[in-house]
């Protein structure tokens, strides 16, 4: 545990890559979006997903945690296995902090009437409709998602090349094409929407920590052959 | 002495190349090493699979009595920088080596920063900023500050310029004087590195071809100095390595050792002896290695032959063997 522990602080050693980037593009994007509103003339509540741009940006440290630091590791005589755990608890440890950030960001803003200007943020409403913990969940689920999308799209990278990101890629995308082909076939359309509109807040980013725990461990499976 | 690597028959194959050829080598404890050989020898291949960061097709590599891949028993006790080491993004020189602070037990921080004062490094200057040598310096330093028990420096010196290079082999040299640990350092400037190595492996087309402790190795030749015609006359009938002519002073390196008969014959004609170059030597006889039957003929090194102005000869290479 003491040595995943030490990859964590290994990561956070450089505090731009997980803290002050990720705060800049928060604090920016709002700044920008207030900006905005103030520019429209005053109507209903109006939105913005600017708060998105900090989950897209967990996909980029995702790559470069194994495209970068995973090397360097190799240089400190980290093993695989504890570089792969310690990497992950980071990405656990910043995706909560994030998702306070912006359950903490969301009361600020109903407190002061969409930051004086009615708008929207971070706080959704349907994502809200269980509760902060729910929300909370939802926001912690997307960019713990998306970082093992990078991490596991880097170690396949790594260890095979572009070709296999790429196959990987559309391989997915035929299973989804099947799928909606199976739904079709199946005559089950209106089913799974009515399913779809039932999704809650919770359900959803429940199923997003499930998958982004099954993408966790492929890094590492695909990372024990792998050569810096 | 206590062996700490010992590889057996070890073989790394790449798709139909062999990047290392049923290598058996035996590594001890607080010697240093020089692994020599050409660009592509497979030097780099040889030490990552040494510290698990690849892997062999065949053929074991105990360290410290261990299979080292994922063994926490023995990585921490061993420090490999690449050559073209990856840093993570954004890093400074300051990170790299508190993050290194953090690995190796044994790393020693007040020798870190008067590494860092010695080589002039801007420690707040983002490593993909920096220049190759300093690049370079960032590598060596975790190496040398880490006191890492085996240190592996894959050609330490890329982009150094010569002050900065004798700073890292004084330095190094210094260090293991007063913290004695196995050293490997790669290089293909091979008299710069030569007074610092105890052993020599000399690795070629994958197969190690010389496996000796330096002055062996330096006892297998003899530089004569003297008048041209007087050391024309010595080294006829003999395998020249190399030969350098300045005015009417020549000095020649001929392979095999001198007899008794041989010194009489010196101080009679007036000749002297001076140090063997090391790099002479290693070339002629990785030469050899790769003309001898079995090995495969590889043109481009015997035209590099031709380009040091080494004498092809017919001679009895065995009998040095």
């Amino acid at each position: 545990m003491n040595r995943i522990l030490k990859v964590v602080r290994l990561q956070l050693i450089q505090k731009m890559t997980f803290v002050w980037i990720p705060l800049i593009v928060v604090g920016g994007s709002l700044l920008v979006s207030i900006l905005i509103w103030a520019m429209i003339p005053p109507g209903g509540v109006k939105y913005s997903g600017g708060g998105q741009a900090i989950v897209w940006y967990f996909v980029a440290i995702g790559v470069q945690a194994l495209t970068l630091t995973f090397p360097f590791s190799q240089a400190l005589s980290i093993t695989r296995r504890d570089f792969v755990l310690g990497t992950l608890l980071m990405a656990v440890i910043a995706s909560a902090a994030i998702a306070t950030l912006f359950t903490v960001g969301a009361l600020v803003e109903t407190a002061t009437g969409g930051w004086g200007v009615n708008g929207t943020f971070f706080r959704f409403g349907w994502l809200w409709e269980q509760g902060w913990w729910a929300a909370w969940l939802a926001y912690f689920a997307a960019p713990f998602l998306l970082f093992t999308i990078g991490f596991a799209s880097a170690a396949i990278f790594k260890r095979w090349g572009t070709v296999a990101v790429v196959a990987t890629g559309i391989g997915l995308a035929l299973l989804g094409v099947g799928a909606m082909w199976l739904i079709g076939a199946l005559d089950a359309w209106p089913s799974v929407l009515e399913t779809l509109a039932g999704v809650t807040a919770a359900s959803l980013a429940l199923l997003g920590v499930l998958a982004a725990a099954v993408l966790s461990i492929s890094p590492y499976a695909i990372m024990r052959r792998a050569v810096p | 002495m206590t062996t700490v690597i010992e590889v057996q028959h070890l073989t790394k194959r790449y798709r139909e190349q062999n990047a290392l050829d049923d290598v058996s080598l035996e590594l001890r404890e607080n010697v240093v090493y020089g692994l020599l050989g050409r660009n592509g020898a497979g030097k780099t291949t040889l030490m990552s699979i040494l510290t698990a960061q690849n892997f062999a097709t065949e053929g074991e590599v105990p360290v410290f009595g261990e299979d080292p891949y994922e063994n926490t028993r023995v990585l921490p006790r061993v420090c490999f920088v690449r050559e073209s080491q990856k840093y993570p993004d954004d890093a400074k020189p300051g990170h790299a080596f508190a993050a290194a602070r953090l690995f190796f037990e044994r790393w020693d921080q007040e020798l870190a920063d008067d590494l860092v004062k010695a080589f002039g490094l801007p420690v707040n200057r983002r490593i993909k900023k920096l220049s190759r040598g300093q690049l370079s310096t960032v590598g060596v330093i975790i190496g040398i500050a880490s006191r890492a028990e085996i240190t592996f420096f894959d050609e330490p010196y890329l982009g150094l310029d010569a002050v900065a290079r004798q700073i890292f082999y004084d330095r190094l040299l210094q260090d293991y004087a007063e913290h004695p640990r196995t050293i490997v350092l790669s290089s293909h400037l091979i008299d710069e590195v030569a007074d610092l190595l105890e052993h020599v492996v000399v690795i070629d087309g994958g197969r190690i071809v010389i496996d000796e402790d330096t002055e062996d190795l330096r006892g297998r030749a003899a530089t004569i100095v003297g008048p041209t015609d007087a050391v024309s006359a010595f080294t006829a009938g003999r395998e020249v390595v190399h030969t350098q002519s300045l005015g009417r002073t020549t000095e020649a390196t001929v392979l095999g050792a001198l007899s008794p008969d041989d010194r009489a014959a010196l101080a009679a004609a007036g000749l002297d002896l001076a140090p063997v170059s090391l790099q002479q030597l290693v070339v002629r006889m990785t030469q050899r290695a790769t003309d001898s039957p079995g090995a495969g003929a590889r043109a481009a090194s015997r035209a590099g032959a031709g380009a040091l102005g080494l004498a092809d000869t017919d001679a009895d290479t065995e009998a040095l063997r």
